[in-house]
């Protein structure tokens, strides 16, 4: 018994490795014969772009998320003081309102509420502001569904013409697939939220940048 | 006079209309109109009278660019000036947005101030304000 086990464990390495020879050898000769051997190359390529794309996407959902709940934890500190202040004045008022007029309690009240719904404006600023994200992200997630959909579109085109011909059936599933499958969409021109500057000299990194490089052109 | 001012927001995000009409308010300029594509924009400003325009540059349809290039071959619509406010940060894009004619180039995200700053100085060199 272990004689025969021992045989078989020793021809499966050699198996296996002539089965993925002849895998690799088909791969290579599909990928060729459909024209992909540099989309593969490309592909390789927009995969860390991907990832870097979609790190970008969480960095600035998180910074608005944070944005928004501190926006909303100083308005609401402020209201706070107002809503307790206006309970006190209002009963040093019905205790004594011409005591509570001439001591400055009602005019102090006045300021602090000025002063209040400025910075409650400029929370409610920040927070409208902070849903810029919707936009940048939006363009980002659309070119990583693009990507996805030409990789999906390219596989299944590499598995129609890599199926085994004694499975007609599946060729014709995955025809189906493929009919149904987003084409090829092609990049636009316009390259959308920079997602990683760094290093990058052919764009700016803030409006900074911007306005010195149109200053420098006379603008 | 500036408050006056009838503004045109070409975006194709609602959530930026919003936001940068908002702004807007928040800076005095309360006449404002929005449009989601080049090609909706070009309509309005060829229906309606407008002072001034904030575009976005990567829409569909008509982009900012084609946007902005039409208006300045159009007779009519060549003196309104065009601030592009976008997420696109290649230089050769500010390059091209500044030979084409915009008016001024903010890079997404940006502040409340940079918005003021920019129509202020825009309207200032223009004698509008």
């Amino acid at each position: 018994m272990n004689t025969a086990s021992s045989a078989t464990t020793a021809e499966a390495p050699q198996d296996i490795h002539q089965r993925l020879g002849m895998l690799t050898r088909q791969l290579h000769d599909s990928l060729n014969g459909l024209g992909l051997t540099d989309k593969v190359k490309s592909w390789a390529g927009e995969i860390p772009d991907a990832k870097s794309r979609l790190t970008y996407i969480a960095r600035l959902t998180g910074e608005a998320a944070e944005k928004v709940l501190n926006s909303v934890d100083n308005a609401k500190f402020h209201h706070d003081h107002i809503s307790a202040e206006t309970r006190r004045i209002g009963a040093l008022i019905v205790k004594d309102p011409v005591a509570a007029v001439a001591k400055g309690h009602v005019m102090n009240f006045i300021t602090d509420v000025e002063e209040a719904s400025k910075e409650i404006d400029k929370n409610l600023t920040d927070i409208m502001m902070a849903q810029d994200f919707h936009d940048l992200t939006g363009q980002v997630i659309s070119k990583v569904v693009t990507l996805a959909a030409n990789i999906e579109s390219q596989l299944v085109q590499l598995l129609i013409l890599t199926a085994p011909s004694e499975v007609p059936a599946k060729s014709q599933v995955l025809a189906a697939v493929a009919a149904e499958t987003v084409t090829i969409v092609t990049e636009p021109i316009l390259s959308g939220p920079v997602v990683s500057p760094e290093g990058n000299p052919d764009v700016v990194k803030g409006q900074s940048e911007v306005d010195d490089l149109l200053a420098s052109l006379g603008f | 006079m500036a408050n006056e001012l009838k503004f045109l927001v070409v975006d194709d995000f609602s959530t930026m209309r919003r936001i940068v009409r908002n702004l807007l308010k928040e800076s005095g300029f309360t006449d404002a109109d929005e449009a989601e594509d080049g090609v909706v924009a070009l309509q309005k400003l060829r229906n309606s009278k407008f002072d001034f325009v904030v575009s976005d540059i990567n829409m569909p349809n008509k982009n900012g660019f084609e946007l902005l290039k039409e208006m300045k071959a159009d007779e009519k619509l060549k003196h309104i000036p065009v601030l592009m406010v976008t997420a696109e940060a290649r230089k050769e894009d500010i390059v091209l947005a500044a030979q084409s004619g915009a008016a001024g180039y903010i890079v997404k995200p940006f502040t409340k101030a940079t918005l003021e700053d920019k129509v202020n100085l825009i309207l200032t060199k223009l004698g509008l304000k």
